[in-house]
């Protein structure tokens, strides 16, 4: 069964420039669903619509034309109905309160949603020790870092058991073990709860490690819509490595591996994966170099967006 | 009672204000400043008349600055800037996406807020009252002014979302925070009595709904027992609550965010 269902949905904003009004469009007819039960990772570079795409779909905005129903309810006219339903955590916009403890504001939230006094009780507790946060509950909101505070936002946004979970940018600032601690928090509520997650995110080890599907969102558009592992085979296809020598190598020449830049000792390689594995190449930077520190990233997400929209049609 | 979300609402909003002691001392401080420092003008100003200024004597004007000032100081001063400000930056989202009316919910937490300030707002005014010029004039006055209060206050918060509500079609609407205190403190009866401003005046302030915020409980603490005030304050109070909830309505249906 489909929890989203997206037809055609369009959302044109008016804004004002050299005193003229003109309409810009945001989301430009898209048109999707998400089962039950499936993570999601709907991604896309600054400015491609995907937030306006959360906050249709979640009612806080009209759109422009079009349809979508999510659990059933046409999120911007039942909002209210939908509210009950669903869990959002945005990580740029606190949903706690910052002068009382989270316990407190869950009590609150508790009375918002109208669950009983000893169901609340229970449940925080419950959620308390899956996302092993109990000891932060008692402490003011404000006192918590930022990685604190974000496992209290998603225990206040699990209390009524929510059926799906819209995440917008939910690990932007954190540290990244706490980055990793929550991915594995969202993958455990949705393995125990079957909750489906949408899951917004400009970091790749967010959607590589929670998403089981993504959808490419630029201009407003969908561009690339699949399972992530076809996408990390067909468009992953590069790593970035950083390495400190620890005296300038004589000639640095690797199979299938670009310089893209150095600086002193410094160099930032290219590997391309689908030629050769990224352990062949650590094997041989650390066995004929003198290497004094390495490290592996992902290419940003930007390029591999690039990468996708410069795609011949699929 | 019933624990609905709304009475959750205004019962947390008493408990962050009493957990706030400094915020709320520095405030009743101000008040008190404002006591003497009127307590003095109105001393001065009745001697000046003959003891008697538009049938207010001294012993009325001080017990109407005690009604009119603290109902009006038990509100956030900037309350429509902050609520400007929550739908221009898109924090109003947030309240959007639990399943309550979002400004029913913080007209209830600010309910909440400001009936802590306005109990120690007027227990304090009742002291300085007392030692300054013994009881209210009228037991009756007194007993209709406690009601009044609080719906002054309601009307007063009610009034504010009514105007930042604007926000949602107006860029800068937050600024009209300071049109609007101005209109209380003129046409709301704040600095002096409806009576003391010329006649046309004060007839065109009788129409509009800022009088209920500060002169009503004023002119019934004063000695005035004119119970007919109150149903005015009711009737104006379920006005502009409708108008805050029909104004947020349509607003939210025009909200702009963008971005994260």
């Amino acid at each position: 069964m489909a929890a989203i269902e997206v037809t055609n949905l369009v959302k044109r904003f008016a804004t004002k420039g050299r005193g003229r009004r003109s309409l810009v469009e945001a989301v430009s007819g898209i048109t999707f669903s998400v089962e039950d039960g499936e993570r999601l990772a709907y991604i896309g570079p600054n400015g491609a619509g995907k937030s306006t795409s959360i906050k249709m779909l979640t009612g806080i905005l009209h759109p422009t034309e079009g349809h979508a129903t999510v659990l059933g309810y046409i999120p911007w006219s039942e909002r209210r109905k939908l509210v009950r339903h669903i869990g959002t955590l945005f990580g740029q916009r606190s949903q706690l309160w910052a002068q009382l403890t989270a316990r407190q504001t869950f009590r609150l939230l508790a009375r918002i949603y109208r669950l009983d006094d000893r169901d609340a009780a229970r449940r925080i507790e419950e959620l308390g020790e899956l996302l092993e946060a109990t000891t932060l509950f008692d402490v003011p909101v404000k006192s918590l870092s930022l990685g604190q505070r974000m496992r209290c936002e998603l225990t206040a946004s699990q209390l009524h058991s929510p059926r799906v979970l819209f995440l917008d940018e939910p690990t932007i600032g954190l540290g990244l073990v706490a980055k990793q601690r929550f991915r594995e928090m969202i993958v455990r509520l949705n393995e125990e709860r079957n909750m489906t997650v949408f899951l917004t995110s400009h970091d790749v080890s967010d959607i590589e490690y929670v998403a089981r599907r993504v959808i490419v969102i630029n201009h407003g558009r969908i561009i690339y819509d699949d399972d992530v592992s076809s996408m990390r085979r067909s468009l992953l296809r590069t790593k970035l490595l950083e390495v400190r020598f620890e005296e300038a190598p004589r000639a640095l020449s690797l199979d299938s591996v670009e310089v893209l830049k150095h600086s002193g000792l410094g160099y930032k390689l290219v590997v391309h994966t689908s030629q050769r594995s990224i352990r062949s190449v650590l094997d041989e930077l650390l066995d004929d170099y003198s290497v004094a520190d390495i490290s592996v990233l992902d290419p940003p997400l930007e390029e591999i967006i690039t990468e996708i929209y410069e795609a011949p049609q699929r | 009672m019933t624990r609905t979300p709304y009475w959750a609402a205004f019962t947390d909003g008493i408990r962050r204000t009493m957990a706030a002691p400094a915020e709320l001392a520095v405030r009743i401080g101000f008040f008190a400043v404002i006591l003497v420092v009127f307590s003095s003008l109105w001393r001065a100003a009745t001697q000046a008349n003959g003891g008697v200024i538009q049938g207010y004597g001294y012993r009325e004007l001080l017990w109407y600055v005690i009604a009119a000032e603290g109902c009006v100081i038990a509100t956030k001063p900037r309350l429509i800037e902050e609520i400007g400000d929550d739908i221009g930056n898109g924090d109003i989202a947030i309240d959007m996406l639990r399943p309550v009316s979002v400004v029913s919910f913080r007209m209830a937490a600010e309910m909440g807020e400001a009936v802590v300030r306005l109990v120690c707002a007027l227990s304090l005014g009742a002291v300085f009252g007392l030692l300054s010029v013994s009881a209210p004039p009228s037991l009756e006055g007194l007993l209709a002014a406690l009601p009044a209060a609080l719906l002054a206050v309601g009307c007063n918060l009610t009034m504010q979302y009514s105007f930042a509500a604007a926000a949602f079609w107006v860029e800068d609407a937050k600024s009209t925070w300071f049109l609007y205190q101005k209109l209380i403190f003129l046409l709301g009866g704040m600095l002096l009595p409806l009576e003391l401003l010329p006649e046309s005046l004060a007839g065109i302030a009788r129409l509009l709904p800022f009088w209920t915020t500060a002169y009503v409980p004023a002119r019934l603490l004063s000695g005035h027992a004119e119970w007919q005030l109150l149903i005015v304050q009711l009737g104006w109070l379920i006005v502009l609550v409708a108008a805050a909830l029909a104004a947020f309505r349509a607003g939210e249906k025009r909200l702009v965010v963008t971005g994260g």
